[in-house]
């Protein structure tokens, strides 16, 4: 269900564009290397544009972009051996600050794992407010990235506004789950508490004043003569090319591919909600500007019919009701023996994944996050491998920066969306 | 979907809804070739790389507690309900395909290798493995043969050691609490 | 020239000789207590007050906490406040180096090349677990706790710190800086 069907993917350019033999490195040309003309820069780990610490080695022929490599692993944090350590119910404070964006879909995709590999099933208030959480950790994933790109481009005055309704988002997060971010809210098995009853009526003003705060964006930069000429034509990446590079949400819909997780492969509640996906078949930095303003609309759709559902769920569960796996109730273990058992046990042994892998997917903000788990019957995970969409979408850089200038690699960086904690990890 | 066609395949597991054929290694292109072309699996979604080594190694443990597997003093040391079954060799290369349709197909390719066995590269058939393949080798230590551009990602260049391997440490520092000094 | 005696006793005696019934005029009573009205201080303080209020933050954003530092910079937070708003690319310009996130052992020579190319005096906040002691992250690649390579002056608490948080760190910062405490360059050396 696309929102643009009428753009046909016409592919953009001739062939492919993909540098051989490395498809990450476009190498100098030999006539131009001859010349002795070309310049090497290096845009450094800390550099106010490469949205976190990005190494871009760039060869310079005049303004011209010649050559590119780029660095990564500034940001290595040793998240998987680091999970391998911990219980499994320790091991989810991790996943979020892989993707520190969305900090929610990352929790998500790993207790899903969890989940998949228990089989547990989690009870329908949960799943609402899981969507709920993740839909709105999008809104603050393209909040911050609307307002960063804008800044680097120019358009200074956008970070103050994404940012004015960011701070509407955090505070949605720290009435549900104490913290603005890395909230930690998700548990195998549903949800860490229920929801406050203060929290339906904020949501609904916050879902009524999001259009109008998107049509302040569009007011500002969808027609903005300066924004056009910077991000139409830049960065242009085909529909084949886009998926032999593995890219996958927003820019593989802004290159004509109409493929969103949410719909093809429903997980949560995402059948249940009515919404549209964004397609823009140009493959410029603009297309995906539009299919991240547009999501911003639709995220904001799904939060409030999430919203109106969760009201009338008022009193129901929040968390499954197993167990061997999910805290009992504290009121509980004052009369029951067999709860202090399993409170003790959960909380010192942790509890165990049945032996298998899986490999779960979900639609982050940037694009199909997956999280792939080997358990070996024990307390702690044996293997946890993130899939992180921006590590993919950096190898496309090479790709869209052909024949590009210098201030144009800035908005292609800034337009694939990359966070650098995702692709170091 | 039956995978009747595709060269190399060894085995053929499915578990929690998904498929996994483990491929041969020396015949790992030409499967993801017959994957891509003729069954549609365009789209590499990721390639992982496990190490078993100290699989099952720390025994069972009952319910209540037995001699062996469990401190009651050490959180998570617990052991096994049961021991899972062993593996075939230590490192295992998995990479996960999607076919871009309606309704989306999911497979799994798994190849298992010793240490220092080489997998040959899949970047002639998914240019994305690129990246994927150069952080298999720089984490786990599998060569890839094949690979035009295989140099350390996310470690520096210079660094010893593949640190996701189960034989490397976790390193850091021991915690000091400012009672004990 | 005697100075206890007030300076309309002085001179300007022309007004008085045109007009001989006017009295004092306003130029006369405003400069009476001109002691009273000017500041006394020495170049220290002067000196302190202004290395405090426009300090300039090094754009150093590494992870999670950068996001709670580009909230400080929000209207909400508003830091322009205390003059910091302009958040310099170039160290070289820049006063203060706010090292929020996690610090890879890959990442540590850049981070110590940009406090070398810091102009003195200069000061560093730690922001963040992981950048005041490693954090959750007690592994082969995380720099456990950034005073390892540069001196930090102030250390924030948080995983990540709210942008109040962060606030009361600088403001506390600007406190010390004010009654005196030199940069932590001069106090301390770096950890080993």
């Amino acid at each position: 269900m696309a929102i643009a069907p009428e753009r046909t993917a016409a592919p953009i350019y001739e062939g492919s564009r993909i540098p051989q033999p490395v498809p990450t490195l476009l190498q100098v040309p030999e006539e131009i290397q001859a010349t002795g003309d070309v310049l090497e820069v290096n845009f450094g780990p800390n550099h106010p544009s490469t949205h976190g610490v990005l190494r871009l080695i760039v060869d310079l022929y005049g303004e011209e972009v010649v050559g590119l490599e780029a660095a990564i692993g500034y940001l290595h944090t040793g998240f998987e051996k680091n999970m391998e350590q911990k219980t499994w119910w320790k091991a989810i404070t991790y996943p979020e600050r892989i993707d520190y964006l969305s900090y929610q879909n990352n929790e998500l995709v790993f207790v899903l794992a969890i989940e998949r590999l228990l089989g547990l099933e989690v009870p329908p208030k949960a799943a609402y407010m899981r969507t709920l959480l993740c839909e709105l950790n999008r809104i603050h994933s393209h909040l911050i990235w609307l307002g960063t790109a804008a800044l680097e481009l120019g358009a200074i005055s956008m970070f103050w506004y994404c940012f004015r309704e960011r701070e509407m988002v955090v505070d949605l997060s720290e009435m549900v789950a104490g913290a603005r971010m890395h909230t930690r809210y998700f548990q195998a098995g549903g949800l860490a508490e229920d929801i406050p009853p203060g929290f339906y009526a904020q949501c609904r003003a916050f879902c009524d004043w999001m259009p109008k705060a998107v049509d302040d964006y569009e007011r500002m930069l969808s027609r903005n003569k300066i924004w056009l000429e910077r991000t139409q034509g830049v960065g242009l990446l085909s529909r084949a090319d886009a998926i032999a590079l593995g890219q996958s949400g927003p820019v593989l819909r802004a290159s004509g591919v109409d493929w969103d997780l949410r719909k093809v492969q429903p997980y949560l509640v995402y059948d249940a909600v009515d919404f549209d996906v964004p397609v823009y078949a140009d493959g410029d930095v603009y297309a995906r500007y539009r299919v991240h303003i547009d999501e911003l609309r639709e995220s904001t759709r799904i939060v409030r019919q999430c919203n109106d559902v969760l009201e009338g769920m008022q009193g129901e569960p929040w968390i499954a009701d197993d167990r061997k796996v999910v805290l009992p109730p504290r009121e509980e273990l004052h009369t029951s023996m067999e709860s202090l058992i399993h409170h003790f046990k959960i909380v010192t042994e942790g509890y165990r994944v049945p032996e298998g892998e899986v490999y779960v997917t979900i639609e982050s903000p940037r694009g199909e996050s997956g999280c792939y788990v080997v358990s070996d019957g024990g307390p702690k995970p044996w293997r946890v491998k993130f899939r992180a969409p921006s590590f993919v979408a950096l190898e496309a850089t090479a790709t869209c920066m052909r024949s590009a200038y210098v201030a144009d690699m800035i908005a292609i960086v800034g337009s694939l969306d990359t966070v650098m904690g995702e692709v170091d990890r | 979907m039956s995978y009747e066609g595709v060269p190399g395949v060894v085995e053929t597991n499915e578990a929690h809804g998904e498929t996994t054929l483990v491929v041969d290694p020396a015949r790992l292109v030409e499967a993801c070739l017959h994957l891509r072309d003729e069954d549609g699996f365009d789209f590499l979604s990721d390639v992982s790389a496990a190490d078993y080594l100290g699989w099952g190694s720390a025994g069972p443990s009952g319910y209540i507690g037995n001699a062996w597997g469990r401190d009651l003093n050490r959180p998570s040391t617990a052991g096994y309900q049961k021991v899972p079954a062993p593996k075939p060799k230590r490192f295992a290369m998995n990479y996960h395909l999607l076919a871009i349709e309606t309704p989306p197909r999911r497979v799994r390719v798994q190849v298992w290798l010793d240490d220092g066995e080489a997998v040959p590269s899949v970047i002639e058939v998914w240019p994305t493995a690129d990246w994927h393949e150069r952080e298999a080798w720089d984490m786990m230590g599998i060569p890839v043969s094949g690979h035009p551009n295989l140099k350390r990602i996310l470690m520096d260049d210079d660094w010893e050691g593949h640190p996701l391997r189960k034989d490397y440490p976790i390193g850091g520092e021991p915690v000091r609490f400012s009672e004990a000094e | 020239m005697a100075v206890d005696k007030p300076l309309r006793d002085l001179g300007l005696k022309s007004e008085r000789v045109l007009w001989p019934t006017k009295g004092p005029g306003k130029f006369e009573t405003e400069v009476d207590n001109l002691e009273q009205r000017v500041g006394l201080t020495t170049l220290g303080k002067a000196v302190a007050w202004a290395h405090s209020k426009s300090m300039w933050p090094d754009t150093f954003g590494l992870a999670c906490c950068a996001m709670e530092m580009m909230a400080i910079v929000s209207s909400r937070y508003d830091i322009a406040r205390f003059g910091m708003e302009a958040f310099r690319s170039s160290p070289r310009q820049a006063d203060l180096l706010i090292v929020s996130g996690r610090v890879a052992h890959k990442m540590a020579p850049p981070l110590r090349q940009i406090y070398d190319q810091m102009l003195e005096p200069k000061w560093v906040i730690a922001m963040g677990a992981c950048a005041s002691s490693g954090g959750m992250f007690n592994n082969y690649t995380i720099l456990q706790s950034v005073d390892k390579i540069v001196p930090v002056d102030i250390y924030v608490p948080g995983c990540p710190p709210r942008p109040e948080q962060l606030m009361e760190g600088i403001l506390r910062l600007h406190e010390a800086v004010q009654a005196g405490v030199p940069p932590a360059y001069e106090l301390r050396p770096v950890a080993s």
